[in-house]
Parts: structure tokens; sequence; C-alpha cells
């Protein structure tokens, strides 16, 4: 396992896939929830402040870091689901998938390592969209630094950006079974329409890729309020996922 | 015959189709040591699925892929250790430098990590891709991104390789290059196993020629003879006829 997790990490960090999702992530989801927070602070009749306006849920940092988490629920999945479709993908489009057959490392472990190291750089990823949005929001004086205020809205973005980037490890499944990343994509915008229409039919509460956001929105007027069942989809789907993908790389073929 | 008697390499009645056709239709095949072994044939002749089902990429319908006495689809690490391939598309991630490539073929394929330096330094130097040692795959020409390939694929000294087209977009050195090569692995016991549409090739290395057509063998030919060419054409057309007169 070892071994493929050393040669997993080496095209992970090499892939351009990654290294742009990362950055777009890690700058872009603050930046814009910033935008928002700043249309909404400086009032206004027009359209846009007025989106922005209900877009916030609080002041200060609470609104701003609310703003990121809505953002991250959304973004997040798709984007690191970019790459988790393009780590399972790539070995059909690029065809490499003979080759990670006849050898004395099994498939198993090879796709096991591309979930270990998806992983790893999922949580580095999510550290850094919350260093990154605390350095953005104090640069831009968001509101006074209260520890109190400041640490559980933290806290919340990590585990919003956690448990949709790691939902998104599902998508794996379809990259392998679609053998390519085409299908995958496909299949990510669908679950974020998914998502949105079991929010509008009232019962995202039960459909494990809307949790992100209902619990980005908890708090709000007329949220839902999630019970511990619904949060413990989050981690089944995500395991249910990950051992139908393995599953998968057990007993394909290379046709 | 024992297991330990068995040849390294063993088709025994392999079959499989695809949609109802038969891909691969009952072939038995042996790969010695110390023996490179062609199949040829047309283009959807078998070549390659025959690979793929001795190398455990494909499950057969019937019959057995038989490795080193076990078979492909239960044959433990150790086997796969002791094997090289290149079906079809050379191992090289793009993004991937060239030694980083055949790095990570060496750790996929068992070597131990205080190896991997020595034997990626060999490996470069050996297929002539130290001008290119840094540089990432998808800067290579074809041809040596083919030379990468084989050279993943050898990187761990297998004693058994099986290389779908090795001479694959390679320039006449890399043409003379690989077949020396090929020579010189069997000379030290492996035991080989290629395809190739090239008779000039198959003359000078193969020790034995299996020639499939619509994935049966239809018979085999002697390398050191005359006109392959002409005596290839002559069983295809001859399985050709006999498939017409309903006697095949």
């Amino acid at each position: 396992m070892n071994r493929a997790v050393r040669v997993e990490w080496w095209k992970l960090k090499r892939s351009l896939v990654t290294v742009t999702a990362t950055a777009l992530m890690v700058i872009l989801l603050p930046a814009m929830a910033l935008g928002f927070y700043s249309v909404a602070q400086q009032g206004g009749t027009g359209p846009l402040a007025q989106k922005a306006g209900a877009f916030l849920i609080g002041e200060g940092w609470e609104g701003y870091l609310g703003a990121v988490d809505q953002i991250a629920a959304a973004a997040m999945f798709l984007g690191t689901g970019f790459v988790v479709a393009w780590t399972f993908g790539r070995e059909h489009t690029d065809r490499t998938f003979p080759s990670l057959f006849a050898l004395p490392v099994s498939r198993t472990s090879i796709a096991g390592a591309k979930f270990l190291v998806l992983a790893g750089w999922i949580t580095l990823l999510s550290l850094l969209v919350v260093a990154v949005s605390l350095g953005i929001g104090v640069a831009a004086g968001v509101g006074p630094i209260q520890t109190a205020v400041i640490g559980p809205a933290l806290l919340r973005l990590l585990a919003i950006s956690l448990s949709t980037s790691m939902l998104s490890l599902t998508i794996g499944l379809v990259a392998s079974v679609g053998r390519g990343y085409l299908p995958a994509v496909g299949a990510l915008i669908l679950i974020v329409v998914a998502a949105q229409m079991s929010v509008l039919f009232g019962i995202g509460g039960w459909f494990p890729f809307a949790i992100p956001g209902l619990i980005a929105v908890s708090g709000s007027e007329g949220a839902p309020v999630l019970i511990p069942m619904q949060i413990a989809l989050v981690p089944v789907a995500t395991a249910v996922g990950l051992w139908f993908t393995i599953r998968w790389w057990r007993r394909a073929e290379a046709v | 015959m024992t297991a330990t008697d068995l040849p390294p390499l063993v088709a025994e009645g392999l079959v499989r189709r695809f949609d109802g056709e038969p891909a691969v239709d009952e072939i038995d095949l042996e790969v010695r040591r110390g023996e490179i072994h062609a199949v040829v044939g047309l283009n959807g002749a078998g070549k390659t699925t025959l690979m793929r089902l001795l190398l455990g990429m494909l499950k057969p319908d019937a019959g057995r892929a038989i490795v080193l006495g076990f078979e492909a689809a239960v044959a433990p690490s150790q086997v796969w250790a002791e094997v090289g391939h290149l079906i079809e598309t050379p191992f090289a991630y793009p993004e991937l430098t060239v030694e980083e490539n055949i790095a990570a073929a060496g750790l996929l394929h068992g070597l131990d990590r205080s190896q991997i330096p020595i034997m990626v330094g060999q490996a470069v130097e050996e297929f002539g891709l130290g001008r290119w040692s840094g540089k990432r795959a998808r800067s290579l020409s074809l041809g040596n991104r083919q030379r990468l390939g084989i050279a993943a694929a050898m990187v761990h000294r297998p004693s058994i390789l099986v290389l779908d087209e090795p001479a694959n977009a390679l320039d006449p050195a890399g043409v003379v290059f690989i077949r020396d090569l090929l020579k010189a692995y069997a000379e030290r016991d492996a035991a080989i196993l290629v395809s190739s549409h090239h008779f000039d090739e198959l003359a000078r290395i193969a020790d034995r020629i299996t020639v499939l057509h619509r994935g049966c063998h239809v018979g085999n030919l002697d390398p050191s003879g005359v006109d392959l060419e002409k005596r290839f054409f002559d069983l295809v057309y001859g399985a050709d006829l006999a498939i017409r007169d309903g006697s095949r």
C-alpha cells in the first residue's frame, strides 16, 4: 500500500488539475464571500445588493464566514469532485489502466491509495480554506476579532469543507465505472442539481449531498434543523461510495 | 506435468468473447525460458486479447492462463514481481518526469525504495533517455514515450516479458536497440512474448512464431525460413478459405 500511496501522491501533486483546483478554491472562495459581504454592507436597493443581503446570515464575522460556508458547500464539492474524477478517470482516458494490472501491488491497494492521498489533500485544502478565509477577513476588517465568535464559525467552515469534499470522493465510482472523467463530471453537476431540488422539496435532510449546504444555512430563518442521524448520512454515503469503488477496481478488467 | 515443470507462461484452451464474438478462440500457447515467442496476425486477430488474458487483465470465458504455475486470476504478488509488460499504451504519466515514471513503475513492480535510485539511473542510461530524464513525459516524442514504456516494464529486471508491438513508433536505431535488448534478455533465460507486424523483425528475433487469425491459432512459422510474409498470408488466406468452406 505504501508504494501505491507514494506513486499516487506524485501523480496528484504534479497534476495541473490539482494545482488549479487548489488555487481556485483557496483564493476564490473567501474572495467571493467577501465580495457578497461587501455588497451587502454597502446596502442599496439594487438587485445585487438585495440578493447579497438575503444571502448573508448575521453581521460581521458571522455574516462573512457564513457566506464562505454557503459557497464552500457547493463549490468545494464541485472543485474536489473534478480532482477525484480526474484521479480515477484519467487512468482510462490516458489509457494507463492496463499498466496497473499484473503488478505485485494489487488494484485494491492502488484504489485505496488514490482515496488516501485524495483524503489527505482534501484535509490540507480545507485547512487552507479556513486559514485564508480568516486572513482575508482580518485584512478586510470584517469586524472585531472575538475568539468566541470566530472560533466556532471557523470550526463550522472546516466541518462543511471536509464533509462536502469527502462526499465528492464517491465520484470516483462514476469515473471508474464510466471509464473516464467526463461521466463523473456529468454526475457531479447532476448531484448538485439533485441536492438543490431535494432542499426545495423539503427532503434535503435525507439526501447526503444536500447536508453540507443545510449545515451552512442552519440557524437562518426557515432552515431545517438537522438531526444526528441525518448528519451521519454524510460519512455513511462516503464510506459506501469508497467501498463500491474499491470493489470495482478489484474486479475490473482492462477491456 | 507438475506446476514447477510448466513453462513460465502458458495458455490452455483460452477463450474470450466480446458481445458473443470470439476474440480468442481455444488458443494453446507456451512461452519457455530463454525463448522469444512472437504472435503475429492482422489487426483484430486476437494478439492483444491473448496477452491481456495471460496477464490477468481479462478473465477467460474458458481455458486457463498460467503464469509461473499459477492461474493469472489468483497469482500471488511474488509471481507478478517477475513480470514486465507493455500492452498498447506505455506506462508514461504525462505529468511525471521520465525518472519519476520509471521510479513509479519500479515501486509498483516491487523494487525496494533503496533500490530505486540505482535502478532508475541504470534504466535511464540503458534506454538512452538521459537527455530527457528530468523532462515531463508529456513533452516526449512518441518514440521516446515508447522507450520510456519499455524501460518502465523492465526496470525491475523481470524474468517474464510480455510486449505488445514493442517496436511501435521507434526509429530504426530504437528498433535495433530493442531487438538487441530482447535477445540479451532471452540469453539470460527470460521468457518473452511479443506481438509484431514486422516480418523482418520477427525473422531476426523470434525463436517461435504463432500465427493468429480471427481469434484462432492457424499455424506456426519457422523464423529461419524464407519469405515469412508470403507464408503468413498463405496461412491466413488458407484459414479464410477453410471458414468459407465450413471446414473450420
